[in-house]
């Protein structure tokens, strides 16, 4: 599963909506994700890639296809070090 | 009323309340490890802070709402300083929301993280404390015996750490442990800008008997002195920080 199918599956767990809703265009409004969601989608990415993502960089976050590319971004860097 | 070369943890204390009890605690000569969980440059710049004051910090990341998470906080403590003289139990969370709109998922993870979080570090905190006794001060909310809009979660969290304070009071009474909470009424932080409008601060203001709101340095200075010796028989208590607001509350007739 490459780093987006795992995200989206995550996410699609968590508000419990069907992944096949969620592109990488999608906001969290969208994806019916409330705060508590978000928060526990970034901890359930944060244990699977085994980074840490803090608030200050999530809240960044305009889309779902935003989250993808700053994990992507993290865990190229992590398999560089 | 010196805490020189103590040890204390203080749960979410990046920003807010827990980042004043820290740098008071560390003011009075307490080396802190600064927990938290979703802001690391806050809490590094606590840490910093801290520092500047001529004690030392740690930083440790961890989610109290996960019991693995708190075990991890602790073996990292127990390893690097073999002891912990005091608990402050401060990190919160929770969810605004009506009654009718209350689910399992908001429930839990308030609960997890306002209530179990206590239970959870004092078990761990208690044997850090084995044979020099030590501190445990939660921090808790109005909310816990009065009703305040969308508050129901966090008011009943707070309930229970206020009645989970009592018994482990009498538990860890014989191995030298004073267990307390401190209960404030609405303060001055991030936390309140997200339950309440503006317009319920300002007239929390003209509700306050003592004529201003309640700020974290008011909270953090009750912490302080339920740390100290000074504090040694007040046990399983609520200390309330509120400037005289719930005991005023039928004088409000008009304001
Ligand atoms: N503000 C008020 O009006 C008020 C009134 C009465 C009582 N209180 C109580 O005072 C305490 C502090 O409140 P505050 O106003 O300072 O809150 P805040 O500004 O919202 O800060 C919350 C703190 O808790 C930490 N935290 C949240 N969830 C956590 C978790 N799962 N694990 C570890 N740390 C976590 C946060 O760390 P990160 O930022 O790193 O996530 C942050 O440091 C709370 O117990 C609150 O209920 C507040």
């Amino acid at each position: 599963m490459t780093i987006e199918e795992q995200i989206r599956e995550i996410i699609a767990k968590i508000t419990r909506v069907d992944k096949s809703i969620i592109t990488r265009e999608s906001t969290f409004k969208e994806i019916k994700a409330d705060s508590l969601d978000v928060v526990q989608a970034l901890v359930a990415v944060e244990e699977t890639f085994g980074i840490e993502i803090p608030d200050e960089e999530a809240q960044k976050f305009q889309n779902f296809g935003d989250f993808v590319s700053y994990v992507e971004n993290r865990v190229a860097q992590e398999e560089k070090v | 009323m010196s805490l020189e070369g103590k040890l204390a943890l203080v749960t979410g204390s990046g920003r807010g309340i827990g980042r004043a009890i820290a740098l008071k605690l560390a003011s009075q000569g307490v080396d802190i490890i600064v927990n938290f969980f979703r802001h690391r440059d806050s809490a590094e710049q606590t840490a910093k802070d801290i520092e500047a004051l001529g004690v030392k910090a740690e930083v440790i990341r961890a989610n109290v709402g996960d019991p693995a998470k708190i075990d991890e906080m602790f073996d990292m403590i127990g390893n690097k300083f073999g002891r912990l003289d005091i608990l402050i139990s401060n990190a919160a969370s929770g969810v605004g929301r009506p009654v009718v709109d209350i689910d399992v998922k908001a429930w839990e993870w308030t609960m997890d993280i306002n209530a179990r979080a206590l239970l959870l570090c004092a078990q761990r905190a208690a044997k850090l404390m084995e044979g020099r006794g030590g501190k445990i001060v939660s921090i808790s909310s109005l909310g816990s015996r009065f009703v305040l809009p969308n508050y129901t979660i966090v008011g009943v969290s707070k309930a229970a750490l206020e009645a989970l304070t009592r018994y482990l009071a009498i538990e860890l009474a014989p191995r030298g442990i004073c267990v307390n909470v401190v209960a404030a009424s609405a303060v001055e932080t991030e936390a309140l800008k997200f339950y309440f409008k503006e317009g319920l601060v300002k007239n929390n203001r003209q509700v306050t008997p003592a004529g201003r709101m309640v700020i974290p340095e008011d909270v953090a200075n009750v912490v302080a002195f339920l740390c100290s010796e000074e504090a040694f028989m007040i046990r399983g208590q609520t200390i309330i920080v509120d400037g005289g607001t719930s005991v005023g509350l039928f004088t409000l007739a008009g304001k």
